[in-house]
């Protein structure tokens, strides 16, 4: 989302009703700092959602609320010095023969001078970090708003998982795994998977590539559609792999494959 | 609002005037709108007097929409005494042009609302709400009118919208809540959001 490219005014009105995500909102939030379009555009969503607000059934203010409210301010302006504001007494209305600055030590006043230089120097460099922490936060929420948008897709139930092959040929069972080693992240999709008989689960495994005994990566059902999906299971970190497989296992799991392997890809060739 | 037609051009130089030529309230109202700036002057210059009207004439607006977000009459309260008195210790957050004033409170009202029944820290100050409205509440009558005409416009929509916007609007739900909870896809939920918003504008400009 770039002023270039405006908002939809979809979000703009789930915004104005802060409707979004934490995330979201943050996306739009940092759009709107750069585009006065957008920022009208919520202004005039704003002015409807006043009109829904109009839609409540109006009631009277309970018993004594207003005298209470009153009492509120009263007590509010008192504290503060509102209702009975102290005389000002300015440098001009000092008494004469009796300077306010006389006895000030100038090099106190220096330093207070340097001090409050630096100071605001100090702000300055502040507020200027401050600005590039919030444009990195809504640079990272959009980051995180792309993942996650890519992790509904895969995820989701509802989504249309289509395998393209030579016409008239029946599809084959077939996955796909992205797998990062050095944070031992795993994304496996499977398509076409023959149904399981009952007690039986499908079980991924990642072959190391140092040699070691195949490591499990995750049970897993296929839908009705033969599609299932294993996203991000616990694995370690730092583990390159030489191949991924998927056996049919006990539904509790296994330490070790069974054979046959039913599912097998080489990392290399990924 | 047929007596206060927008102007497209400059909606929040409108903002407060009426036009109600028919029942000859023009003057009454006009008079009434500008009233607000003078009693915010008043207010800003610590006019207790001054904030006294001001909660009269806004407070069962600013409580009843309180009152319909959170279902119970101290919390309702406590927040329009809350609002009031920030207006009163900052008068400054609503300034002349950001559009109607009664409009303004009514959304900064919801907004405390819903942050306290979702339990959660404001999500943006007072004089950060900024609205376009040409709707003039300040008048009792012209507020009842147009509460009733804005009811009316609501009943009208389709129950899947109405029931969309009051679902967002006053339950405070996210969008993806809402399609949780009526099972539409989330495109269809937006969609009915911001048609029937875009509804209620025409339809109170009509």
């Amino acid at each position: 989302m770039t002023a270039e490219a405006h908002i939809p005014q979809e979000d703009l009105a789930l915004y104005a009703l802060q409707a979004l995500s934490d995330e979201e909102a943050a996306v739009v939030r940092a759009h709107l700092k750069g585009c006065a379009v957008c920022r009208n555009e919520v202004a005039e969503l704003s002015g409807d959602l006043a009109l829904v607000a109009l839609s409540v059934e109006e009631h009277p203010l309970p018993e004594g609320a207003h005298e209470r409210l009153m009492a509120k301010i009263a007590a509010d302006a008192k504290a503060d010095g509102r209702d009975a504001a102290k005389p000002v007494v300015s440098i001009a209305d000092a008494k004469p023969g009796r300077p306010v600055y006389s006895s000030i030590p100038w090099a106190a006043v220096a330093a207070m001078v340097v001090f409050a230089f630096a100071l605001m120097m100090k702000i300055g460099d502040m507020h200027r970090e401050l600005q590039q922490k919030s444009e990195q936060l809504a640079q990272q929420a959009a980051a995180s708003l792309r993942a996650q948008r890519v992790l509904d897709v895969l995820t989701a139930t509802s989504a249309q998982r289509v395998l393209l092959t030579a016409a008239k040929t029946k599809p084959a069972p077939s996955a796909r795994a992205v797998y990062l080693a050095s944070s031992g992240s795993l994304i496996f999709q499977a398509n076409n998977l023959d149904p399981l008989p009952a007690g039986k689960a499908y079980e991924l495994w990642v072959i190391p590539a140092n040699g070691k005994a195949p490591m499990p990566a995750g049970m897993f059902q296929p839908d009705a559609t033969g599609s299932a999906s294993v996203i991000l299971p616990p694995l370690p970190a730092g583990v390159p792999a030489k191949a991924f497989g998927v056996t049919m296992e006990r539904a509790e799991g296994s330490d070790t494959p069974t054979a046959p392997i039913l599912l097998a890809g080489s990392a290399a060739g990924e | 609002m047929s007596e206060n037609p927008p102007n497209p051009s400059n909606p929040v130089k409108t903002a407060g005037r009426t036009q109600d030529r028919a029942s000859g309230q023009r003057h009454e109202t006009g008079a009434t709108a500008a009233e607000d700036g003078v009693l915010l002057e008043r207010v800003k210059a610590n006019d207790q007097g001054a904030m006294a009207e001001f909660c009269s004439r806004y407070g069962s607006l600013v409580y009843s929409i309180a009152l319909r977000v959170l279902k119970d009459t101290g919390q309702a309260e406590d927040l329009m005494q809350e609002i009031f008195l920030q207006v009163w210790r900052n008068p400054g957050a609503y300034e002349q042009g950001r559009g109607s004033l009664g409009a303004w409170l009514a959304v900064v009202a919801r907004n405390r609302a819903v942050d306290l029944l979702r339990r959660r820290k404001p999500n943006d100050p007072m004089d950060e709400v900024v609205l376009v409205s040409n709707v003039n509440l300040a008048s009792e009558v012209e507020r009842t009118r147009m509460m009733e005409k804005v009811r009316l416009a609501m009943q009208g929509l389709p129950s899947e919208q109405q029931k969309s916007v009051e679902l967002a609007f006053f339950e405070g739900m996210t969008h993806a809540e809402i399609a949780a909870k009526t099972g539409d896809p989330l495109g269809t939920v937006k969609t009915r959001i911001r048609t029937a918003l875009m509804s209620l504008r025409k339809a109170v400009q009509a």
